[in-house]
């Protein structure tokens, strides 16, 4: 059991998302970094989807009520546990009346969220097939919005009798992509891509764009040269997914995150691959990104790395807990 | 060290062949001695006696700290520049002074009682097998 | 508008999901025929769901398949086979304020059409709207029908929240929000309505196949 002691920390309780209910408008939400909540999720022996808490703006503050096990991934930023320094990407045992404190995460490769793995996943009720918050229709998660000073979320158990003080090496480090020395996604190209000029297709892949302060779980604001169309596009709805960008009128290009809407009528450049959506979670506000352009095959081939990672680190984690004599 | 001018003393009886004690007055000299010093425990062998000033301590070996399982060693946490335990600073019992990396798992070496690394047994980022011997670890007493 | 497509459009959303766009004419015909499609796809085992949208539908994966000319040449075959599904809902009356503090870019829209507000209103009260699918947000209903002369484009730059129960106008639809949010659409009036209850069995209160009706409350200036 937790208690949080921060306000307007923005920290939302997040699984891998909602699927099934696109056809009622709801869109999937989810983590901004899934691979750090399922590793987090793992390590502890949770079920990979279990829910955990996401935050991204720091410092943040919580109290445990309740003896517990926990995993913390994604930000490194110089956790402490009653004022003893975790390591980051590790999993902790903390007592009832202890106090973890985030601060701000700091260093040139800084990542953007933190993401809190409980033993046994966050216990709230599961609405329409997922524990995510669906922050535009406030429902989901803890009461469908942000939590606040104050508020007490269970976990699914204490963790007692399983190994803790283990970590992983964070998929940044294992699984890099920069160009040019600036964190890159993979992007494929999506319907309106030829319908843009060309020297508006070469500026994208060529150049860096920078993630504005107008940024945020719904999409991220990108910031460098305008991109034209051949000519105006005035497009019907349909359905989007986390990753398409689109470029409106001004030609910013916004890239829809986790919490996109499930359809749009603006022109679609291109879509960030699923398997590279946890880069750009974690790229910080601020910080410019590359795009590369990749093919149908390339872009599978990185969903099944980014699988096979976590299945590694299932087999390592199970390897080693069954060691140290637990499940 | 014993001033030169105490063994003097008895190096002369020696040469005498005169059989030589430390008489109580010369035993409190060197406890006298002794107490404006950092030294714990005193031994003074003579052929014809030890004497013995304070306590032995038994002074810890260093103790070798060891690969649980074969992997790569590591002196800093893989997203931080500094070691975790730098040579000579104190760490508490049970704090990591080391990882040692299994494909994606981390482990901690942990230091097994409050102390400090003596000295690196494994370079950072080395191959080592079980067992293999990573850091001297030194207990404070 | 763009001049509608000849035959039928693929397009990949990353490998998440595959967009099928209809070509020719957008009626209520074209949109049954979506349905149908959409009824169809959703049994594919590859598809984890079919969510229709204007004249086009989105097929999102379980997994992505290896390779999609099997998928695109079946679904080209079913979009063929696919005859018109009429759906039979009910009809929902929505009183709306039009204009004031309610409807911000009536403005636009007049400047746009070269019509009065009158007019405008008229024009958007008259028809029955068909609910053509769900989507942008919780219980949000796509209608079908809209008169073309009230077609304004999308704004220039999105609206960072415009509240529940806006009555908006983007390209050539119109459509109520069912909760605060941002928008690119033109707000031309509001109205009050649940569209969604997460609890409830379906969880959106209208379906494709229902009407919905504006009834004018009143028109602010």
């Amino acid at each position: 059991m937790i208690e949080i002691l921060s306000n307007a920390a923005l920290a939302t309780v997040q699984d891998l998302g909602r699927n099934g209910s696109l056809r009622w408008g709801v869109g999937t939400s989810g983590a901004m970094d899934d691979l750090a909540l399922a590793a987090g999720n793992l390590m502890l022996g949770n079920p990979v989807g279990a829910a955990g808490i996401e935050i991204p703006v720091f410092p943040f503050k919580l109290r445990f009520g309740a003896d517990c096990a926990f995993a913390l991934t994604g930000a490194d930023c110089d956790a402490r546990l009653d004022e003893r320094p975790l390591l980051p990407w590790w999993t902790h045992r903390a007592r009832a009346g202890e106090v973890l404190a985030l601060g701000v995460p700091k260093g040139p490769m800084r990542a953007s969220r933190a993401l809190l793995c409980l033993s046994g996943g966050v216990d709230v009720p599961e609405v329409l097939g997922s524990r995510s918050t669906q922050l535009r229709g406030a429902f989901g998660g803890f009461e469908g919005r942000a939590l606040k000073r104050g508020d007490v979320l269970r976990c699914g158990h204490d963790g007692h009798g399983r190994p803790t003080g283990f970590g992983l090496v964070p998929p940044a480090l294992a699984m890099p992509l920069q160009r040019d020395g600036i964190a890159a996604v993979r992007v494929l190209p999506a319907a309106e891509y030829l319908a843009f000029e060309p020297a508006s297709r070469e500026a994208f892949w060529n150049r860096d764009w920078k993630i504005t302060a107008q940024s945020d779980r719904y999409g991220y604001r990108l910031d460098g040269e305008a991109l034209r169309p051949i000519a105006p596009m005035e497009l019907l709805s349909h359905g989007i997914v986390p990753g398409v960008i689109q470029v409106p009128h001004s030609g910013q290009p916004i890239v829809q995150m986790r919490d996109a809407q499930p359809s749009g009528g603006y022109p679609k450049f291109g879509t960030v691959i699923e398997a590279d959506l946890w880069r750009l979670g974690q790229a910080p506000i601020g910080s410019r990104i590359r795009f590369i352009e990749t093919t149908w095959a390339q872009a599978v081939a990185a969903r099944d790395e980014a699988r096979q990672w976590l299945a590694k680190v299932e087999r390592m984690v199970s390897l080693h807990c069954s060691a140290r004599g637990a499940r | 060290m014993a001033g030169e001018g105490r063994t003097d003393g008895v190096a002369a009886l020696q040469r005498a062949g005169r059989p030589v004690k430390k008489t109580d007055a010369q035993r409190e000299d060197i406890a006298r001695w002794l107490a404006g010093t950092d030294i714990g425990y005193f031994e003074l062998r003579t052929p014809f006696e030890t004497l013995r000033f304070g306590a032995p301590q038994a002074h810890p070996a260093p103790t070798t700290l060891r690969a649980a399982s074969v992997g790569v060693f590591r002196r800093a946490h893989p997203l931080h520049a500094a070691a975790l335990a730098p040579i000579g600073e104190p760490v508490p019992a049970g704090q990591a002074v080391g990882v040692l990396q299994i494909g994606p798992l981390l482990l901690p070496v942990l230091a097994p009682v409050a102390g400090r690394v003596a000295r690196w047994l494994a370079d950072d980022g080395a191959a080592v097998g079980f067992g293999a011997a990573l850091i001297e670890f030194q207990e404070t007493t | 508008m763009n001049a509608p497509p000849a035959t039928p459009a693929f397009s990949l959303l990353g490998t998440t999901a595959l967009l099928f766009e209809a070509p020719g004419a957008f009626d209520l015909e074209a949109q049954q025929r979506i349905w149908a499609l959409a009824k169809e796809a959703e049994a594919w085992p590859e598809i984890r769901e079919a969510v229709p949208g204007m004249k086009n539908l989105m097929l999102t994966f379980v997994e992505p398949p290896q390779t999609l000319d099997a998928l695109q040449e079946r679904l080209m075959a079913a979009w063929q086979a696919a005859r018109p599904l009429a759906r039979s809902g009910r009809v929902v009356e929505l009183p709306v304020v039009y204009g004031g503090t309610g409807g911000p870019h009536m403005a636009d829209v007049v400047a746009h059409t070269g019509l009065s507000v009158e007019q405008i209103v008229e024009l958007h009260s008259a028809p029955l709207y068909p609910v053509y699918a769900l989507g942008s947000h919780p219980g949000y209903c796509y209608l079908g029908g809209m008169d073309p002369r009230l077609a304004t484009p999308r704004r220039k730059v999105p609206v960072m929240s415009i509240p529940g129960g806006a009555v908006s106008i983007g390209g050539a639809q119109t459509g109520v929000s069912a909760s605060a949010g941002p928008s690119g659409w033109n707000t031309i009036g509001s109205t009050t309505m649940s569209f969604f209850d997460p609890a409830a069995e379906p969880p959106a209160a209208l379906q494709p196949g229902d009407m919905i009706r504006f009834r004018v409350e009143a028109v602010l200036r």
